[in-house]
């Protein structure tokens, strides 16, 4: 049940949202809990089991890391001073196992089920090359709809809980509610427990104002995925499928297209899923701030996709960098390159498998691989140039606050994106060098591909909309808030003209290729 | 006890032309992103031989000068 | 009296929507096109511009009978009056609006419910997409033609919609390209019967008690369709008709075969049927209504003068038609 069908939008969310309402409070979250398994188990059948199966080891493995904290706060002030230390230290081994368990149940479960194909494959590519012969082949699994975000949620739930910003929830359906709840569990974002737990199990009272607000940020998001997203498909799949037959203009279109595809699809379905738990009170995170206004790539990475990002940050790349093995290699480094290369080389080996983690999340193939260690690049090579820049040119601290050096900077972070996003979109690693290459050579031929001049100019108008509202966005504008203030005539023209623009606009029906939501694959 | 001024050194060294006020938004403002963060991180442990879990990785402890210090001042105990 | 916020609230949507409703019906009639040459594939759209209780027999099917039917070789040879209504991926859900749609100008003594739509279904949609999705079609005529916004311009706004044009060959649509099929047989028995979806038999019933209502009789045929009909599918029809009374005729089976010779008679390899295999179909079927049905004959009545010009129009294309699928399908004249 995608969330722009007719199924969720018009019989599951209000079905959900009538029963949420009409319940006494206290069983408001049941009603939750029950919505987000039968949308789970709708679109996954007996593969909720793993689900079911995720969410029991987190929450034991919470209420004992619970426990613990407890038992410690307990018994720590009863210990003679000598001998706390010994035992705390004690308590902090067990936490650390406990919370180390976890994550291999989770990292397990997900290299289990999305990436043994890929690992098999691998290991047997090395094999290949031993004298005798040796294959390993690996089971081939449906991947369970939400796993990648599910697993990284939970791993999330017991690392807060292990650091103590967040505490550990007493019941079982507690848990299964915040890693099943069926916004989140397709396409995320990856929620933190301490933020949406309050709402999650104590929902408040069903306002008029969350649910208009909810519903219009939905609309929104339809308008992006039906009228730009699915349009912008259809050239975009023609180009990338077949992409010995084009080059030039027409590759450069087909991957600036998928850069608003995607854009428009992500944000979009972010919009949906975002409004739809609005309606119940529930802020989700944001996973996206305007990302084209970046003016570096790792300033466009906290811009886009931001839950994902900040898991990372949290959970794999400071904790790395922080880790014995990482300081001891700092102080080798500093002993053997100096202070500043002491520094930076763990710094750099953390970032480096941060976005080799970021690349095989997306999937398990080595273009992935390719593409995560392309923005490390970037990111390394605009750092190491740093130096080199500013002694060249002294005034660049100065240029930097100048507007024109501002827009040269956004400008070329967007030219490098679309080339992150042709990496990932073509098919394959060959595709993807030959489609650059191809970028050189002129393109003769028309370039309505699937679509005709009306669909380019609707892509047009959509790009420059959403670029609009991007801007009121960046300039602090909220704009729901600002309409809401509005006199009614206007605002039900506001409305009616969105709904009417999904009707008529939206790329559906007989000529258009339904396509499905990209990140619910991963 | 640290003083502010070996802390602003080392900011300084971490990231070249970085002179902020002690009590400067460092982390909102994009001054100091995640990766510099962790240089800094590194910069610290190495010059005072901290030990730094990821319990201390929190933004209320690195985003003024200030802030730094303290978290230094603190983990020395 | 006052109203509670939650009254208000409730009062206020209710007052959106019917906005909504009523601009999503003006801008549906707008969308519409502005011929019914263009209301739907192939050439369904022309019964419109047929004149009122002209049409004695109704075809209704999908793409398989707007390509194997041609009514007017009946008025040509029998003086039956009869028209094709198919298109493409038409589904039993839209047969069902359409033919209540027709029922308003036309009163047929037969309705022939051709039966691959019980089966055809896109494969990008679910089964309860395409039913959902085309009975919102048809109940919205916005979602059905959102996309004739691409041919609008200020003309259409103001000019009233032309819904008089006729097709000369009443709805079927000649295609003289042969593609042999290469297979042997393809209604050898499979075993159990393939079931109806369930919507899909509730709407097939939605139709019979249309016609029932109306006072036409149903006859159930199944165009000749090497890929895309079997045996099993067969016997779910046969199922449907037996519990519904209706008489069945499969073209597909050896005993009704109407001398289909998948070498010449096919345009795509076996799914559609040419100019040849239509001519054998329409005459087997016209050969089984003359029998079973009192049919009038309707040449040179008055009221029919536009069948008869039709009639001629059609007489003078055949030659060339059939030159041409005969030389593709390399058979000598």
């Amino acid at each position: 049940m995608a969330y722009n069908s007719f199924a969720y939008l018009c019989v599951f969310l209000p079905l959900c949202w009538v029963a949420w309402a009409l319940l006494p409070q206290r069983l408001r979250s049941w009603a939750l809990l029950a919505g987000s398994l039968v949308f789970y188990w709708l679109m996954n059948g007996a593969y909720t089991l793993w689900l079911l199966l995720a969410a029991a080891v987190t929450w034991a493995l919470g209420l004992w890391l619970g426990r613990l904290q407890n038992l410690q706060a307990e018994t720590l002030p009863t210990l003679a001073p000598a001998a706390r230390k010994a035992v705390k230290k004690q308590y902090t081994a067990l936490q650390k196992d406990l919370a180390a368990a976890g994550a291999v149940a989770m990292v397990g479960l997900l290299v289990w089920l999305k990436y043994l194909p890929f690992a098999a494959g691998a290991l047997n590519a090395v094999l290949a090359r031993l004298p005798f012969a040796l294959r390993i082949t690996a089971p081939q699994f449906l991947q369970p709809v939400g796993l990648s975000f599910f697993t990284l949620m939970a791993m999330s739930y017991l690392f807060d809980v292990r650091r103590g910003s967040a505490k550990p929830a007493g019941k079982f359906r507690q848990v299964l509610l915040y890693l099943s709840f069926w916004p989140h569990v397709v396409e995320g974002p990856f929620d933190r427990w301490d933020q949406v737990s309050p709402a999650l199990l104590d929902p408040p009272r069903p306002s008029y104002q969350a649910v208009t607000f909810g519903v219009q940020r939905i609309l929104w998001g339809m308008m992006k995925k039906l009228i730009v997203a699915d349009r912008a498909n259809m050239y975009v799949k023609a180009v990338f499928d077949d992409w010995t037959k084009y080059s030039g203009a027409a590759v450069m279109l087909g991957t600036l297209l998928y850069t608003l595809q995607l854009y428009a699809e992500f944000s979009g379905c972010m919009d949906m899923v975002l409004g739809s738990a609005q309606c119940f009170g529930v802020p989700l995170a944001e996973n996206f701030r305007q990302p084209f206004f970046a003016r570096s790539i790792s300033e466009f990475w906290r811009r886009w996709h931001i839950t994902l990002g900040a898991w990372l940050r949290d959970y794999l790349f400071q904790p790395v960098i922080v880790s014995k093995p990482m300081l001891r290699f700092g102080k080798w480094c500093h002993g053997r390159f100096g202070a500043a290369l002491g520094r930076s080389l763990p710094v750099w080996a953390g970032l480096g498998l941060t976005w080799l983690v970021i690349g095989l999340w997306h999937g398990a193939g080595w273009l992935y691989v390719v593409y995560g260690l392309y923005y490390f690049a970037l990111q390394w090579l605009g750092q190491l140039a740093e130096p080199a820049l500013l002694r060249v040119c002294p005034a660049l601290p100065g240029l930097r606050q100048r507007r024109w050096y501002i827009l040269w900077q956004v400008a070329r972070t967007f030219l490098l994106v679309n080339l992150g996003m042709l990496l990932f979109r073509a098919n394959g690693l060959r595709a993807a060098l030959e489609m650059l290459a191809s970028l050189a050579r002129p393109y003769t031929g028309s370039l309505l591909i699937k679509l005709d001049a009306r669909d380019l100019w609707v892509l047009a108008v959509g790009a420059v909309v959403l670029l609009a509202v991007d801007l009121l966005h960046e300039r602090g504008v909220r704009i729901r808030a600002a309409l809401a203030a509005r006199p009614l005539p206007l605002r039900w023209a506001v409305y009616c003209g969105a709904m009417l623009a999904v009707m008529i606009f939206g790329a559906y029906g007989d000529n258009y290729d339904p396509a499905a939501f990209i990140y619910a694959q991963f | 006890m640290h003083t502010m001024e070996e802390i602003l050194a080392i900011l300084a060294q971490v990231k070249p032309g970085l002179a902020p006020a002690p009590d400067e938004e460092l982390v909102r403002t994009g001054q100091l992103d995640s990766v510099e963060i962790m240089s800094l991180v590194m910069a610290l442990a190495e010059e005072f031989d901290l030990e730094i879990s990821p319990l201390d990785l929190k933004e209320e402890n690195f985003h003024t000068a200030e802030a730094i210090l303290a978290l230094v001042n603190r983990l020395e105990e | 009296m006052t109203l509670r916020p939650w009254q208000k609230n409730a009062l206020r949507i209710v007052g959106f929507l019917l906005v909504l409703l009523m601009l999503v019906l003006a801008a549906g009639h707008y969308l519409m096109p502005q011929s019914n040459r263009y209301l739907e594939g192939y050439t369904a759209g022309g019964i419109l511009g047929e004149d009122f209780d002209t049409i004695d027999v109704v075809v209704l099917g999908d793409s398989n009978a707007a390509q194997g039917i041609a009514p007017m070789q009946w008025y040509d040879s029998y003086g039956i009056t009869g028209y094709t209504y198919g298109a493409g991926w038409l589904s039993m859900y839209n047969l069902y609006y359409r033919l209540a749609q027709i029922y308003e100008e036309q009163s047929p003594r037969v309705v022939v419910l051709c039966t691959a739509p019980a089966y055809s279904k896109k494969s990008s949609e679910s089964y309860m997409q395409s039913a959902v999705g085309d009975i919102a079609d048809e109940l919205l005529p916005l979602l059905r033609f959102h996309d004739n916004w691409k041919y609008l311009n200020a003309d259409n706004l103001f000019t009233e919609k032309d819904y008089s044009w006729r097709d000369v060959n009443k709805g079927y649509m000649p295609i003289t390209d042969v593609s042999p099929r290469t297979g042997g047989d393809y209604m050898y028995d499979t075993g159990p019967e393939e079931p109806l979806p369930f919507l899909v038999q509730v709407y097939m019933r939605r139709i019979v008690q249309l016609c029932r209502d109306h006072g036409s009789q149903v006859l159930l045929v199944t165009v000749p369709a090497a890929l895309g009909w079997n045996l099993a599918r067969h016997n779910g029809i046969a199922a449907f008709a037996e519990a519904e009374g209706l008489p069945y005729l499969d073209f597909n089976l050896a005993e009704n075969d109407p001398g289909i010779d998948w070498s010449t008679d096919t345009s795509d390899g076996g799914t559609h049927l040419n100019w040849l295999g239509a001519q054998k179909v329409t005459t087997a079927l016209g050969d089984y209504l003359r029998e079973h049905y009192t049919l009038e004959d309707h040449r040179g009545q008055p009221g029919y003068e536009t069948w008869d010009g039709d009639a001629g129009s059609y007489r003078d294309a055949r030659a060339e038609i059939e030159a041409r699928v005969r030389e593709a399908a390399g058979l000598t004249a």
